[in-house]
């Protein structure tokens, strides 16, 4: 083989290589790490497996924030207007977290009906919505 | 009347920019003396263009002309005046404004600094590059105008900057960043430009790297910048979200890694012509994507610019229209592409041939995280996801493990020829020494060892010894290390330190929240962490409840001070962190809620080597700066 050819069949191994390495990295990363977002109406419809990770959001509920007073454990109501979601979690809030905004939350739901959060998303901007909690107070205007 | 000159100044920039993007084609093409306009003076022309209207703006925000639309929305009466200032580029509209006078800069950098003797081709880079100023100014006066103002009535008092955007870190982020960015519009135009002349890869390739390497150098300050800020403004002591926003700068700054290192092999050897333009195109197509996925709102990210996907289509038409055109002449022009030098497997050739593999699979699919809720809610009619930070931390391992190990050896290898490999023993015992220090020292300091930090500790090694030993061994002088090895011997040392700060940080830090009340105190790691008292502090414009809390290991203490802000204009809350820095760790605190009377929330945290990230990335941009600098003034 001359030396020309022999270098792009080098480069070409490596290619193939790299790259099927990485689309089976990508898609098994994917399936592992890919959290599908519910509306409060969605979790009630739809039977949702108490082990998925998933992300729900909605609008906080007007008085619906309890805090312990001497733990960190809050509860708070999402609503999309139609159905809500109780939402418990242990840890300290973000600082934009308020009634009557928006909010998205990471979590799973539990035996009762509630949803237990591992993570209540921060935004760093009042004004800002969440794209999916958006989204989701236009469609049930 | 004077934000009317800005809007003026800046619509004779757009014109001027449509000719400079034209006349100079057109003489080119044509032959004719007729159309010819002198490149250097309009460049500098267009700059001061720029500059003047971008002052302007500067101007109105520190005269506080609140009827001025972008002013009344980004600042406020009582906002301190050096953030009046920095204000300017504190929202979409200035910051548009900043890039194109980044872009502007860059321009008269390579109009002045080239030495090419063509000047048909240097006409033609600075054409192309006109072009997409004049794209951007377009979008600025159409979409996004900062000089649009309220009128009658203007406000009496502005909204307010952002308060977490009220911080020194912040007011340097962005425009490094655009720096970074806006400087990859260099080597797209040259590489364009190179197509059409057919130019030879050794001197394109010699005339785009400077811009590179120093788009990379700021693009590393912007980003690490950018981290850092994170880390203590955020309040929650995480330095790197995987958030849109962030691998929307990592994209191009892998792209221009890989760019610079192919651009090395192409300038020396003549191979990769047909890779390193086709880099070049996609850098700078990654760094307008970023763009449009920031600015039009279509991600969920922390950075929250207005949403308007009216914006997003704008930058998706500018995208599409240059790397649909560059793609076109990529396909119509027959590039001549035989190597004049073959390299066999153990090469330097070869070497850099994995390193843009890895770099461009690895931006490849970090952005394919990023983009994937998209395609997703495209392919499922509107059913939302998104991908989690552990998706790209799978992703990333990997790739850096082959390419630190690459990077180890990198600087070792040969043109053309099999190289010797007679080095790597001694690499090898070097690297696991300083290994097994590290694991000493880290024992020593933190009490324990976890094994999955093993892997990048040792990566620190590898590198560390591959990049000192290799140095050390071309018996340079103390002088002509500083000219000849410096530049790559900073980048590569930076990468080292990096590493050793992601080992480090992302397995011995702790964290916790604890609930507190004046006078408690609790054990944390190595510290005794005592709550002493509480503290109302009055601001130039918010009011803050403030802790002092003392960090004490036995030996010596030290308070530091957290808050939790109100800023008054907007209402908004936010938190700052207390941080006491020492070489090894973080001791790091933010204050949480108020749950009764006296009694707080925390979050504390313990953050090993976190400095020596930021301190790695800032050798890496100190490098590849150098590197340029080096390059510009030997051209």
């Amino acid at each position: 083989m001359n030396p020309i050819r022999k270098q792009r069949l080098y480069a070409l191994i490596a290619i193939l290589i790299g790259s099927l390495l990485a689309t089976w990295l990508v898609v098994s990363a994917l399936s592992e790490n890919m959290n599908l977002f519910y509306s409060p109406t969605e979790i009630k419809e739809a039977n949702i497996n108490q082990d998925t990770l998933i992300r729900a959001g909605g609008m906080v509920k007007k008085g619906s924030i309890y805090k312990s007073k001497d733990s960190l454990n809050v509860s708070f109501t999402v609503t999309d207007y139609q159905n809500e979601l109780i939402i418990n979690y242990e840890g300290i809030l973000p600082d934009l977290f308020a009634e009557n905004a928006g909010v998205v939350v990471r979590g799973n739901l539990t035996p009762d009906g509630t949803f237990r959060a591992i993570e209540v998303l921060a935004k760093h901007d009042e004004n800002y919505m969440p794209p999916e909690v958006a989204k989701l107070l236009d469609s049930s205007e | 009347m004077i934000p009317e000159i800005g809007h003026i100044i800046l619509i004779s920039h757009l014109v001027l920019s449509f000719i400079g993007g034209t006349l100079p084609l057109v003489a080119v093409y044509t032959k004719s003396k007729y159309f010819y306009i002198p490149v250097k003076k309009l460049s500098v022309f267009l700059f001061m263009l720029i500059l003047m209207s971008f002052m302007i703006l500067v101007y109105s925000f520190l005269v506080d002309d609140f009827s001025v639309a972008y002013v009344s929305q980004n600042s406020n009466i009582n906002l301190p005046t050096y953030y009046k200032f920095a204000a300017t580029w504190g929202a979409h509209e200035g910051s548009l404004l900043l890039w194109i006078l980044a872009m502007n800069a860059w321009l008269i950098g390579f109009i002045f600094f080239n030495n090419s003797k063509d000047e048909d081709y240097t006409s033609t880079v600075f054409s192309i590059a006109c072009q997409v100023m004049f794209a951007f100014s377009l979008f600025t006066l159409f979409t996004s105008n900062p000089f649009e103002r309220i009128l009658p009535i203007p406000p009496l008092n502005g909204a307010d900057l952002n308060p977490s955007l009220q911080d020194i870190a912040f007011t340097v982020h962005p425009p490094l960043l655009y720096f970074g960015y806006s400087g990859l519009l260099i080597p797209f135009a040259i590489a364009v430009a190179a197509m059409l002349f057919r130019k030879d890869i050794k001197e394109w390739a010699g005339n785009s790297r400077p811009w590179t390497l120093m788009s990379c150098s700021f693009l590393t300050m912007g980003i690490a910048l950018g981290s850092w800020w994170a880390y203590y403004e955020l309040g929650w002591g995480g330095w790197w979200f995987w958030d849109p926003v962030e691998n929307a700068a990592f994209v191009p700054w892998l792209l221009s890694v890989a760019l610079f290192h192919s651009l090395i092999a192409s300038e020396s050897r003549g191979v990769f012509a047909k890779w390193s333009i086709l880099l070049s195109i996609f850098a700078f197509a990654t760094s307008l994507l970023g763009t449009f996925l920031v600015r039009s709102g279509i991600l969920t990210s922390v950075h929250a610019f207005a949403l308007d996907p009216e914006r997003g289509l704008f930058i998706l038409g500018i995208l599409a229209f240059f790397i649909i055109g560059s793609l076109l002449i990529y396909s119509i022009k027959d590039l001549e592409n035989q190597p004049t030098h073959s390299y066999e497997l153990s090469s330097k050739e070869f070497g850099f041939l994995l390193n843009n593999l890895l770099l461009v699979i690895l931006a490849v699919s970090i952005l394919f995280g990023t983009i994937f809720p998209l395609i997703y809610e495209a392919i499922t009619d509107g059913k939302q996801i998104s991908v989690g930070a552990p998706y790209f931390e799978i992703i990333l391992f990997p790739f850096a493990l082959a390419l630190g190990l690459l990077q180890g050896v990198g600087l070792y290898l040969s043109w053309g020829s099999s190289s010797s490999f007679k080095f790597l023993p001694r690499l090898i015992i070097e690297s696991i020494s300083i290994f097994a220090l590290v694991l000493i020292i880290l024992f020593i300091l933190f009490d324990n060892l976890y094994l999955t930090s093993f892997a990048t500790i040792f990566l620190f090694s590898w590198i560390l010894m591959g990049t000192l030993q290799i140095s050390k061994k071309r018996n340079l002088n103390y002088w002509s290390f500083l000219r000849k090895r410096a530049a790559v011997t900073f980048a590569h040392l930076g990468m080292a330190i990096l590493t050793l700060g992601v080992a480090v940080v992302s397995s011995y830090s702790l964290e916790k929240e604890i609930i507190m009340a004046p006078d408690d105190s609790i054990e944390f790691g190595n510290q005794t962490i005592l709550f002493k008292n509480t503290e109302e502090i009055m601001g130039p414009n918010y009011f803050s409840k403030s802790a002092t809390i003392s960090f004490s290991d036995g030996s010596n203490s030290y308070d530091v001070l957290t808050e939790k802000r109100t800023y008054i204009p907007s209402g908004q809350l936010t938190t700052e962190a207390g941080i006491k820095t020492e070489l090894f760790q973080d001791l790091y605190i933010s204050m949480g809620d108020n749950l009764e009377a006296n009694i707080w929330s925390f979050k504390v945290q313990i953050k090993p080597f976190i400095r020596w990230i930021w301190l790695g990335a800032l050798l890496v941009a100190i490098g590849s700066l150098l590197a340029g600098i080096k390059r510009v003034r030997r051209v």
